[in-house]
């Protein structure tokens, strides 16, 4: 029920980047591995309505992201690596706010939600400090709490601990996975995290090629990288 | 360049969004507006001070020592400026002018220091909202106002990225080999933005 996709096809620029792609994945957690280029992004993207498909069909928490974009998008949340391009306003609790503009609360309850999740992600004491001027994991912690100050049902992360050092990787991963009745996708090099999912799915040049448990898919990625 | 909110209560923190932005559009048309004379450059001056005086910015020196940072960091589009009509049309314009436009920078600076970007940005939306006749959408457009401003200390950053890198090359930097790879980095961040902002469910 969660995401579904059958003959997925996607074609950007000249190239077919994802061909073929079926998969039906009702896991809480589950991890996308794959070399450089194999297109995990791209089915990332796919997933959280970024760009659409060439051929297939898609479900995603049983909508369209081709066609029901924005309300997929409400229940959604997507992660970068790169924390600088996710940061949009000036100060730390702006930009959370931001995150809740047009969702109709009224000032009291915004300030109450914002202040919930700085103190859930670490950054109360940060609250009026300039965004931009943070460190990288704080800046990674800062779009985390922008994603799950909406309450997503599903939080999709692409490489998100690429551009952090181990103790700041394995602060961040501890939130993803934290169980607040989200599911995750999570894209990653890190056979670490992938093996804290409870599925992985593996991508060679534009096909899925193995889905299962981590243990297993991380050992063929492996055996394939041997080679 | 553009300097980001200074918490305060002074008069124009507590003068409400709408009334200070068009209070502050006058006088930068005013400025705009001062003929290319001598006094003309005083009145200028005279009128930032003035404007940074009366502001209550509560930075322990009436306001010059905002006004002095805003003036440092438009030196090098002043020193352009000034270089360019020295050359052209003498020094009495070449002034006059420089201090027009840096005035009216200046002023409006102000808007940015006393008012929060979330203020601006409810306010550019209920002020865009009568142009949605023309098919504009108020919320795309004062987003854009608002991202645009905001963006400035990232571009910024690249900026001193590109040029540290280039000095870590041994390269003393000219404009072409500073200008194509701040340009990649530039785009390649519209695109991670645009891309940001539609997951956060804007845009
Ligand atoms: N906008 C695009 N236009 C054309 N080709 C693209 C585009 N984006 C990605 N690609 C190509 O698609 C392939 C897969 O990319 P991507 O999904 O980013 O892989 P991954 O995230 O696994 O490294 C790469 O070969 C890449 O060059
Ligand atoms: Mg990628």
């Amino acid at each position: 029920m969660s995401i579904q996709l059958s003959g997925v096809r996607v074609r950007l620029g000249e190239n077919d980047v994802l061909r073929n792609v079926s998969l039906d994945l009702d896991a809480r957690t589950g991890a996308v591995i794959g070399e450089n280029g194999s297109g995990k992004s791209t089915f990332a993207r796919l997933l959280g309505g970024l760009i659409s498909r060439t051929e297939g069909t898609v479900r995603v928490l049983g909508l369209d992201p081709g066609t029901q974009a924005r309300q997929l998008r409400r229940r959604t949340a997507f992660l970068f690596s790169n924390p600088d391009a996710q940061i949009v306003m000036p100060t730390v609790a702006e930009d959370v706010a931001f995150s809740l503009r047009g969702s109709g609360f009224g000032p009291d309850e915004l300030k109450d939600r914002v202040n919930t999740t700085l103190n859930r992600f670490g950054l109360a004491a940060l609250a009026e400090h300039s965004s931009h001027d943070l460190s990288g994991g704080q800046k990674q912690l800062l779009a985390l709490s922008g994603s799950f100050v909406r309450c997503p049902e599903l939080v999709i992360a692409d490489e998100p601990t690429a551009f952090l050092d181990a103790r700041n990787a394995r602060h961040v991963a501890d939130h993803l996975f934290r169980d607040t009745g989200h599911r995750l996708v999570l894209v990653t090099h890190d056979l670490t995290l992938a093996q804290r999912c409870d599925t992985a799915v593996l991508f060679a040049d534009g096909r899925i090629r193995t889905v299962g448990a981590p243990g297993t898919v991380v050992a063929e990625y492996e055996r394939m990288l041997e080679c | 360049m553009l300097s980001l909110y200074l918490p305060g209560d002074g008069v124009l923190h507590r003068m409400p969004p709408g009334p200070k932005i068009l209070t502050l559009l006058a006088l930068v048309l005013g400025v705009s507006l001062l003929p290319a004379a001598w006094w003309a450059a005083c009145a200028a001056a005279a009128m930032c001070v003035i404007a940074y005086a009366v502001a209550g910015l509560g930075d322990g020196a009436v306001g010059m020592r905002q006004f002095g940072r805003q003036v440092f960091a438009i030196r090098w589009i002043a020193g352009l400026t000034i270089v360019g009509q020295l050359i052209f049309l003498g020094p009495e314009p070449a002034v006059a002018n420089t201090a027009r436009v840096c005035a009216a920078i200046i002023i409006a600076a102000l808007l940015v220091l006393t008012t929060r970007v979330t203020t601006l940005l409810d306010t550019l939306e209920r002020a865009l909202r009568p142009l949605e006749f023309v098919r504009l959408d108020p919320q795309r457009a004062a987003l854009l106002l608002t991202v645009t401003i905001t963006t400035v200390p990232v571009l910024a950053g690249l900026a001193r990225q590109v040029r540290e890198a280039q000095r870590a090359r041994g390269s003393s930097g000219g404009l072409r080999t500073f200008a194509v790879p701040f340009l990649v980095m530039a785009l390649k961040h519209a695109d991670e933005l645009g891309d940001a902002l539609a997951a956060r469910g804007v845009g």
